[in-house]
């Protein structure tokens, strides 16, 4: 019956909605709760309007008025589209996704026969991952539709049971639920209703999965084979030849895809692979094809399966050569690969190939005037040995024929000299040079790079990179070298003038801007590096490959408010996409792309378990109880980070470290993800990010103390007791592990791990003590008081002695920006120290106050109180002589690199805009420590008072 | 040298060295995942025989009857990899697709001032089909054109019959 009025005032009531709508969609959310409540005025009893006032006040905060509207609504089953839809809009929201599910059900039982509910209820699984409930409402809804997309979504459930659910660690299981898939698609097959090219996909995938590559094949040779449009059938079929070694046909089949297009990489590389793996297997033996060599005509029926052929068929290629237009390296490179096997094998290469080197020497010839031919070598330099390394070197200096006094005749040439240059130092020859010979290669590079700018780059658009850009970046990596070598921050910030410089002539150059963040932050100038970070526009999922550089740094930085906003920012960017990214898996089944769900999931989970995710969320809260200014601020704050959901197994490295160019030498080795050292500072991040934690772990456990009722006291303590000794074992495993910082002397890596200088800081000491006295309260415990008080005074003043002790060698430096970025960390050290210790006295003193009617403690009142009167007097002491430590603290020293400057034809006044940039640094992030601290003292006077 | 492959999430994490660049965009996460759900043919990435992104190509199909159509959405080749007939080599697959799927042209969108792209789609046989006006927005608004090839099922070519008056960005769908 009410379904029949819905119907009937349906016009009415959408007419009345709209303007909701037209707000909520403009984010003018105040009017849109406006107009709800005219609406349910005039009509209270429609649902939908209700359901749109529930969206309303929760996208204006109100998050606990909108659960009770919608468990109201809940109540009422309803079950039409426009009150579900924004339903589901809500609990999406509220990331509540599961209670999406029981909407749908309870819709479907009053509407069983709608389509869409069914789809609706289907989608809702898929967001919450549960394959089993997927299968079902799929099958479903083709009993009551039986449309091909829906039985699809039921097989790919099952394929998903069998690879992500029960299936993943049971092997019966997942041959069971496989092949089950496998015949629920066999049925569409002989009912000949398998159509769509999706479909095929679909089977081909499941046959995979059982390792039926035969019949995966076999598949390309009926009717099946025809709907597969996309692709063509050599790609499809390639990784199926690969997977049962039928090397002949791969070799074959590879011959035919190189011949009609000679660049192919992959294929290059699977074709000489073949090559390798036929001549080992004896088959070959018997496989005796004509031998004959008249110039390839019969090549797609002749497999190569000696290196000698493979090396003819590489040499025919290369004289058929350049066709449209463009020298391909292909082929060239592919001799490398060659080379690169037979050595592998234990066979001398000289014979066919020559010498190794004169291979190189050759393709720089080539294709020395473009910029990848850097690249490509790169990946075979590890064929050479040292010495030849350094005759390569040498070599293709001299090849490109500048010398210390000439410069490039044309932009070409430029190009080969910058190659020659940039391979030239990955093959090490920039390593073990002396202070002297470094700055001369500055010098030089950077005159080759004004050369290059007032020759071949005044004309450029403003979004070009500059033809000779590059000289510029090389000459800043050697002087990081040379800064590293005589240990003096000059060089960094000689580095810095020379880059802005060229950021001048071209704005859009990214390396140069990547560079400067990591410069300035190696100096402790955050500002300067947040300037340059702006400037390249990070946003989306740069915040989490990219973030690294600057986003996890700056809180070690002092400026605040910058921390503040860009942590704010960071945030946003990954809870909001971890809510959308269930959707994107919808987007998979709407559109039955199914051979992209398991990367879908595989990059849903890579995102949320981003280590750098949870470093932020970890950092934004610290932060915000370190500014925190009253206990009722920290009772209605979200002290756990993520929930407290951290799957500390599964946390991932998803820096994109790459994105530097680089030529030292260990760049030849690898990427610099995988290289040992990028692997040992991650340890390190995550045992400094679970130390941290602990921290938010044991405050979470006080405060609930203190919320405590008597009957809930004790297992409270019981926590807190927990936390800490999980705490320090872990501060004592950590400690005996003594890891070392990562090593600074390569630019493009990044900066140490924070876990050192935390150990180096009384974290544990401190607040563990403060906790235990929590404990000690709650317990009413407070014999040892006074030793507590005792030791917290020693341990404040000992910090203290520490920091007053540091500035003074920062002031007395000559070069204090060398040590610059570890005092203002271990400032900062200090500084949360202090401010999360001011934080806990308070909450002992609102615990032990009378006024909370908690009659037992009244006898305590006046010892307790006298304790906390003395810490926080201690803890007032250390601020006040930290204030005036950082009062006393200099900006930096009187510079003058103009000499040094002028050698490089760079101008002094680039030194004061990059000096101005660190002196803006210190000066701001002094003040807002100080001010920090000034607000800090003030709330600890309540306690005294 | 490339070795040419459907795009995956994770080239996402690696492709910055290419968006980095100011004529590239760097679009919010669904974006991608879009194209990636309902186009996953027509999004490939080119890579370099050191693992790193050259470039890569972003597409669709849409439109009814002899709208039928391939469509770029965004072509783009890092700095280092420029010069190389890259581009031309992730059209011709978009093409490729396109031909496949019975469209009947393939269409794209540059900017006016944009003389390079013009000049490499013009080379690959596409023509200027109309100016839309102020279609890109920013401090001035810029035009576009909208630049067309025909496909073979196209036998009359008439889906490349350039428009004698410029469309505001409304009447293009």
């Amino acid at each position: 019956m009410a379904s029949k009025a819905h119907v009937q005032d349906n016009s009415v009531s959408e007419r009345r909605l709209r303007p909701i709508y037209e707000w909520l969609d403009s984010g003018n959310n105040k009017k849109a709760l406006q107009e709800c409540d005219k609406v349910l005025k005039k009509t209270p009893n429609l649902l939908c309007a209700k359901a749109l006032k529930a969206l309303s006040v929760l996208r204006m905060g109100r998050e606990s008025e909108c659960t009770n509207i919608l468990d109201a609504l809940v109540a009422e089953n309803p079950a039409d589209d426009a009150t579900l839809q924004a339903m589901t809009l809500c609990y999406r929201e509220l990331q509540q996704q599961e209670k999406i599910c029981g909407l749908y059900e309870t819709a479907i039982k009053i509407d069983p026969s709608n389509e869409e509910f069914h789809t609706h209820l289907f989608m809702s699984y898929v967001r919450i991952g549960d394959f089993k409930l997927q299968q079902q409402s799929a099958m479903n809804l083709y009993k009551l539709k039986p449309k091909n997309p829906y039985y699809c979504w039921a097989v790919m459930s099952v394929i998903q049971q069998a690879t992500r659910g029960p299936g993943k660690k049971d092997a019966k299981k997942r041959v069971v639920l496989l092949s089950l898939a496998e015949r629920m698609i066999d049925k569409l097959i002989t009912e000949n209703k398998l159509e769509a090219e999706q479909e095929v996909q679909l089977y081909l995938m499941v046959l995979e999965l059982q390792d039926k590559i035969e019949e995966a094949l076999q598949v390309f040779n009926g009717p099946l084979g025809a709907k597969l449009i996309c692709a063509t059938a050599d790609t499809y079929k390639l990784p199926y030849l690969i997977k049962l070694r039928r090397w002949a046909e791969v070799n074959l089949v590879c011959k035919g895809i190189l011949m009609d297009s000679v660049d192919r990489w992959d294929i290059w590389k699977e074709y000489i692979n073949s090559v390798f793996q036929l001549m080992s297997t004896e088959l070959h033996l018997n496989n005796h094809h004509v031998e004959n060599h008249n110039n390839g005509e019969n090549d797609l029926e002749n497999v190569d399966d000696t290196p000698e052929k493979a090396h003819e068929f590489i040499c025919r290629l290369v004289e058929n050569g350049a066709d449209n237009g463009y020298l391909l390296r292909g082929p060239y490179l592919a001799r490398f690969e060659l080379c690169s096997k037979l050595i592998k094998q234990g066979i001398d290469s000289t014979d066919l190939l020559g010498e190794t080197i004169e291979l190189f020497i050759e393709y720089f010839r080539k294709f020395g005037h473009k910029p990848c031919c850097v690249s490509d070598l790169r990946v075979y330099l590890y064929l050479l040995d040292s010495e030849r390394k350094s005759e390569l070197s040498n070599r293709l200096i001299k090849d490109v024929g500048i010398s210390s006094t000439s410069v490039p005749q044309s932009e070409q040439q430029m190009q080969r000299h910058l190659c020659s240059l940039q391979l030239s130092r990955l093959c090490g020859s920039h390593r073990n040079l002396s202070a002297d010979h470094l700055a001369a290669l500055v010098t030089a590079f950077s005159l080759h790079y004004q050369h290059g700018y007032q020759t071949y780059g005044l004309n450029l658009l403003s979004t070009d990179q500059g033809p000779s850009d590059a000289y510029a970046i090389l000459a800043a990596h050697i002087l990081y070298d040379l800064a590293q070598l005589t240990k003096s921050s000059k060089p960094i910030i000689t580095a810095l003038v020379l880059l802005e410089s060229l950021l001048k002539n071209s704005p859009c150059s990214f390396n140069a801007k990547l560079l400067c963040v990591r410069l300035f932050h190696a100096i402790g100038a955050g500002l300067g590096a947040h300037q340059m970070y702006e400037n390249l526009d990070i946003k989306h999922l740069q915040m989490d490959s990219l973030g690294y550089m600057h986003c996890a740094r700056l809180p070690t930085t002092g400026l605040l408010s910058l921390t503040t906003t860009l942590l704010d920012t960071t945030l946003k960017f990954f809870s909001s996409n971890y809510k959308d990214s269930s959707d994107h898996l919808t987007f998979c089944y709407k559109f039955g792309s199914f051979i992209k769900l398991d990367d879908f999931m595989d990059f849903r989970e890579k995102l949320n378990n981003s280590f750098h995710y949870t470093a932020v969320a970890v950092d934004r809260i610290i932060l915000n109880i370190v500014q925190c200014n009253s206990t009722e601020n920290l009772y209605n704050s979200n002290i756990l980070p993520k929930d407290n959901k951290i799957d500390w197994d599964k946390l991932r490295d998803n820096h994109d470290l790459s994105v530097y160019v680089s030529w030292d030498p260990e760049r030849a080795d690898g990427p610099p993800e995988n290289s040992k050292e990028v692997e040992d500072l991650f340890k390190q991040n995550v045992q400094f990010l679970k130390l941290r934690t602990h921290i938010l772990w044991a405050l979470s456990a006080a405060i609930n103390i203190v919320k405590s009722h008597d009957a809930t006291k004790n297992t409270c303590v019981d926590t807190l007791k927990d936390v800490l000794k999980d705490w320090e074992d872990l501060y004592s495993k950590t400690n005996s592990t003594k890891s070392v910082p990562i090593k600074q002397n390569i630019v493009t890596l990044p900066l140490p791990s924070r876990l050192h200088l935390h150990l180096n800081y009384p974290y544990l000491d401190i607040l563990g003590q403060l906790f235990r006295l929590i404990i000690s309260i709650a317990t009413e415990d407070t014999n040892n008081c006074n030793t507590v008080v005792t030791d917290l005074e020693k341990k404040f003043e000992h910090m203290l002695d520490g920091v007053s002790e540091n500035i003074h060698q920062q002031n007395i430096s000559e070069d204090c920006l060398w040590e610059r970025r570890n005092a203002m960390e271990s400032i900062v050290n200090t500084v949360e120290i202090i401010c999360i210790s001011s934080i806990l006295c308070l909450l002992c003193h609102d615990f032990a106050r009378p006024s909370q009617g908690k009659k037992s403690k009244k006898k305590l009142d006046s010892s307790t109180r006298f304790v906390l009167t003395e810490i926080s007097s201690i803890i007032k002491k250390a601020i006040s002589k930290l204030d005036s430590c950082l009062e006393t603290w200099k900006t930096s020293n009187e510079y003058d690199l103009a000499d040094r400057l002028a050698l490089l034809n760079l101008s002094a006044d680039g030194q004061n805009s990059v000096l101005e940039d660190i002196k803006n640094s210190h000066i701001t992030a002094v003040k807002e420590l100080r001010t920090l601290l000034k607000s800090k003292t003030k709330l600890l006077n309540s306690v005294s008072g | 040298m490339t070795t040419l492959r459907p795009f995956t999430c994770n080239d996402m994490y690696r492709f910055n060295n290419v968006n980095l660049d100011p004529l590239t965009e760097t679009y919010g996460l669904s974006f991608y995942m879009q194209y990636l759900a309902h186009w996953p043919e027509y999004f490939q990435v080119a890579e370099s025989p050191s693992g790193e992104i050259m470039g890569y190509i972003m597409g669709k199909a849409e439109g009814h009857g002899e709208n039928w159509h391939g469509h770029v959405t965004a072509l783009t080749v890092s700095p280092d990899y420029r010069r190389l007939g890259l581009a031309a080599i992730l059209m011709n697959f978009l093409e490729d697709v396109s031909e496949k799927k019975r469209a009947y042209f393939v269409d794209l969108f540059v900017r006016v001032s944009n003389k390079v792209a013009i000049n490499m789609y013009t080379n690959l046989g596409y023509i200027v089909y109309r100016t839309v006006l102020e279609y890109y927005s920013g401090d001035p608004d810029e035009d576009a054109y909208d630049m067309r090839k025909a496909c073979s099922r196209d036998v009359k070519q008439k889906s490349v019959i350039p428009l004698n008056h410029p469309v505001r960005p409304e009447d293009v769908e």
